[in-house]
């Protein structure tokens, strides 16, 4: 039985075998580790059939609870949903053990979900399997396990389909893996790094998430998972951009309503990055970009602030930066007080006392809330820093500045590869038969 | 994947607003442009069945390759430093056209070397990249760029002051011989098809090249729009005034609801991406071409990190784009982007021949 299981499934350090003998008889038993009890498979099968105070094959036949399987081809199947598969004098036994986790498992805390599971990732790497295994209940699951860090031992899991993974991002993962040299290595983010190996980066190239059933939708589509323990969060790679624009909320809810979604957020890192340096632009060096009326209120807005408008990008994205910064760092309860006190400023006093104009206090609120619209948090940082140079060019150019760079923003998204694979790439239809272009040239 | 074949073609065929093409053909209008732009899509539909059918003979290589494989070594690197320079010159050329565009629309005050400047760093930067992520730039800008500029012509031909009796005019002069100048700049618009002798590269060995008949008629509503929308906002004879005609012909047009109202700014923040893309696209060309002159090159399409020698080649042709600025004025510069066009077309007609007879002595038993 052990050869034909371990046939059946793909290799996984979780998928247990063993043969016992206690003298008398000998029994072979399979199960997941990860899907099961490991003290109710000891309570009743090993100690039982160590202890043979009664011939364990007697005690297969009595108690109910060990049934007969007759037919080979539903072993997989029951593995998978966490059964114990005994095999006593060629008879197949299964017995349930398994162990689910629902209500104890802790919630989604970055990545909520209004309708879809709630339960995140686990700090414990066998708990976060258990979750993944059960979403994802197929034999090709592979398994490994690795090590990194001389100090700190962390030990990590890669996850990924045998059948539809990309050998030569396996490999990569591997071989970066395995040459990481670090002492401790604690967070999921950390890890990155260390993966991406690039110190300047602008963008993150590996997708940081706590949700279970991202990860099993994406080791579906071929993507390695690694999962580190003592972090509720997994790294998803190879990512693209448009993965980190897309909530996993998208695929729950209706059609078009998610299509308008996911073009707002689009809208809304096109606002959050280039509306403070339009906003120069616009009053240092193009005012007759607007139509006429639009031109003289902002004009009529700014009458009262003495300074040229870089100045006041600059106070009002320090205030409203340092309040998000704030927001996130205070504990919970003194953080609403922050938002206050920091809402009350930018609101009417600034523009009150003639610091900046009103127009500009609209510029910084919509930029920090299209900030937010992003669904993963690695990218909203991300997109956070990518204003300032924009507002760099706005000063000494204008609007051709801003929009020579915009286009190196794009060069740079277009020149990101993540472990070998194009990071913002529009993947339409492909024809398998053709293969994919830049394919001639991996060989 | 034949999308990818059709960004090559798109970008190249907007670019010829940049590259004066619309001016020369108004310059042209009464003797022969109107031939021209009837004739041009014939010879470019040709051309593109040539060229295409020739390199599907040869999938995943790009022109340094082919051209090595059959003939001596100096030939080849004499035609490839001669291709390089002829790409570093249309970039170069819609650059500085740019470069003037800007100082005169966006920023009056500023030295245009320092706008020129930029431009060129930035595509720079790009060119230097590798050819897959040249690719991918390509798709991104098309199609963040595209629906604009449908819109603009869309108001464009929908507006009550376009004239349909001057175009009615100049298209009575359809009978007249076209001049070469007139032709070579109306074939311009089909030439994106060329990008292949290197894009090639990227193109998987089983790929099938499809909806060619989609390319003329594609081509044919482009050139007809540019050349007769411009007459219809100016007259038949107010067009010959404008060298930057098309700028021009959108600062004519406002929209009435909406933030912006002169749509020339969209016009040009749209066309100022193509250039860029467009400059991006023709020096990396160059570069690779270069780079294909040297024995010891193997060509990569998506290098892990980009070589020194990219750097040192795009280095050069930034200098020596800011140089051609600094010593060229606007009218030279317009005599020789005439003179480009025409030398163009003779160059691809002997470039497709040639890759042409080699495809088919390559099926021949030897």
């Amino acid at each position: 039985m052990i050869e034909r299981i371990k046939l059946l499934f793909a290799e996984a350090v979780d998928v247990k075998t063993a043969l016992l003998s206690n003298g008398e008889a000998s029994i072979e038993i399979a199960y997941l580790s990860s899907l099961c009890k490991e003290d109710k498979i000891n309570n009743c099968i090993m100690v039982p059939f160590t202890k043979a105070e009664i011939p364990f094959s007697r005690h297969l036949e009595t108690n109910p609870e060990y049934e007969q399987v007759e037919d080979p081809a539903k072993w997989q199947d029951m593995l998978l949903r966490g059964y114990v598969l005994i095999q006593s004098h060629s008879i197949i036994y299964s017995f349930l053990a398994s162990d689910v986790i629902s209500s104890d498992g802790s919630l989604t805390q970055v990545e909520s979900a209004i309708q879809g599971p709630q339960l995140a990732l686990s700090e414990d790497l066998n708990k976060s399997l258990n979750l993944i295994r059960s979403m994802y209940p197929s034999p090709e699951l592979c398994v490994e396990q690795y090590t990194v860090g001389y100090e700190s031992r962390t030990p990590l899991y890669i996850l990924f389909d045998q059948r539809h993974v990309d050998s030569m991002v396996l490999d990569n993962v591997r071989s970066k893996l395995t040459s990481i040299n670090a002492d401790i290595v604690h967070a999921a983010g950390e890890l990155e790094k260390l993966l991406v190996g690039k110190r300047l980066h602008l963008f993150p190239t590996v997708l940081i998430t706590e949700r279970p059933d991202r990860i099993s939708r994406s080791i579906g589509k071929g993507k390695v998972v690694v999962l580190i323990k003592g972090s509720m969060f997994a790294l998803i790679l190879p990512a693209t951009f448009f993965e980190f624009m897309h909530a996993i909320e998208d695929n729950y809810e209706a059609f078009w309503m998610t299509r308008f979604l996911i073009f707002l957020r689009f809208a809304s890192i096109v606002l959050t990055i280039t509306l403070p340096a339009l906003y120069i632009a616009v009053v240092s060096y193009n005012p007759e970009l607007f139509r006429v009326q639009l031109a003289f209120s902002i004009a009529a807005s700014r009458s009262a602030v003495p300074y040229p408008s870089f100045i006041e990008v600059f106070i009002m994205l320090f205030m409203i930066e340092t309040l998000i910064e704030a927001s996130i760092r205070l504990p919970r309860y003194i953080g609403s007080t922050a938002t206050t006190v920091g809402g009350l400023i930018l609101g009417q006093a600034a523009q009150q006392a003639g610091l900046v104009s009103s127009i500009m206090i609209i510029v910084t609120s919509v930029v920090a809330i299209s900030n937010f619209v992003i669904p993963i948090n690695s990218m909203s940082f991300a997109i956070r820093f990518l204003k300032y140079p924009l507002i760099g060019a706005a000063i000494f150019f204008g609007l051709s500045g801003i929009a020579v760079g915009v286009f190196l923003y794009i060069v740079y998204l277009c020149n990101l590869r993540s472990f070998g694979k194009p990071y913002f790439r529009l993947h339409g239809k492909l024809n398998p038969a053709e293969g994919d272009i830049g394919g001639a040239d991996i060989k | 994947m034949n999308r990818y074949f059709f960004y090559l073609f798109l970008f190249v065929a907007l670019m010829n607003i940049m590259i004066f093409v619309p001016h020369i053909l108004n310059d042209n209008r009464f003797d022969g442009s109107v031939a021209a732009i009837l004739i041009s899509p014939i010879f470019g539909s040709i051309m593109i069945y040539m060229f295409t059918n020739a390199l599907s003979r040869f999938p995943g290589q790009g022109l340094p390759e082919i051209f090595s494989q059959y003939f001596p070594r100096w030939f080849t690197t004499a035609y490839m430093i001669f291709y390089a320079m002829m790409y570093w010159f249309s970039s170069t050329v819609v650059a500085m056209a740019f470069a003037v565009l800007i100082n005169r629309f966006f920023n009056p005050d500023a030295n245009v070397l320092i706008i020129m400047s930029i431009i060129v760093l930035a595509s720079g930067y790009a060119a230097t990249r590798s050819t897959l992520t040249v690719m991918l730039l390509i798709e991104i800008i098309i199609i963040l760029n595209v629906p604009i500029i449908l819109f603009i012509i869309f108001k464009m031909v929908t507006s009550p002051q376009l004239n349909l009796d001057s175009i009615h005019v100049v298209a009575n002069y359809v009978w007249h011989w076209p001049s070469l100048a007139s032709l070579a700049a109306a074939t311009f618009i089909f030439t994106g098809y060329i990008n292949l002798s290197l894009f090639n590269r990227l193109f998987p060995p089983n790929f099938r090249f499809k909806f060619l008949w989609m390319y003329p008629i594609l081509g044919l509503i482009i050139l007809l729009v540019t050349f007769f929308v411009p007459i219809g906002f100016h007259g038949s004879q107010g067009t010959a005034q404008y060298i930057y005609l098309w700028t021009i012909t959108a600062d004519s047009l406002m929209m009435q609801y909406g933030f912006i109202e002169r749509v020339m700014f969209l016009f040009l923040i749209v066309f100022l991406n193509l250039s860029l893309v467009y400059t991006t696209a023709a020096w990396h060309q160059a570069m690779e071409f270069l780079k294909g002159c040297m024995p010891s090159m193997k060509p990569e399409t998506d290098s892990p990190k980009a070589p020194i020698s990219n750097y040192v080649i795009l280095g050069i042709f930034t200098m020596a784009s800011i140089l051609y600025m600094v010593m060229v004025n606007e009218n030279m510069n317009l005599a020789i982007t005439t003179a480009w066009l025409i030398i163009r077309m003779f160059t691809e007609v002997a470039t497709v021949a040639t890759v042409f007879i080699l495809s088919r002595r390559r099926l021949m038993p030897r």
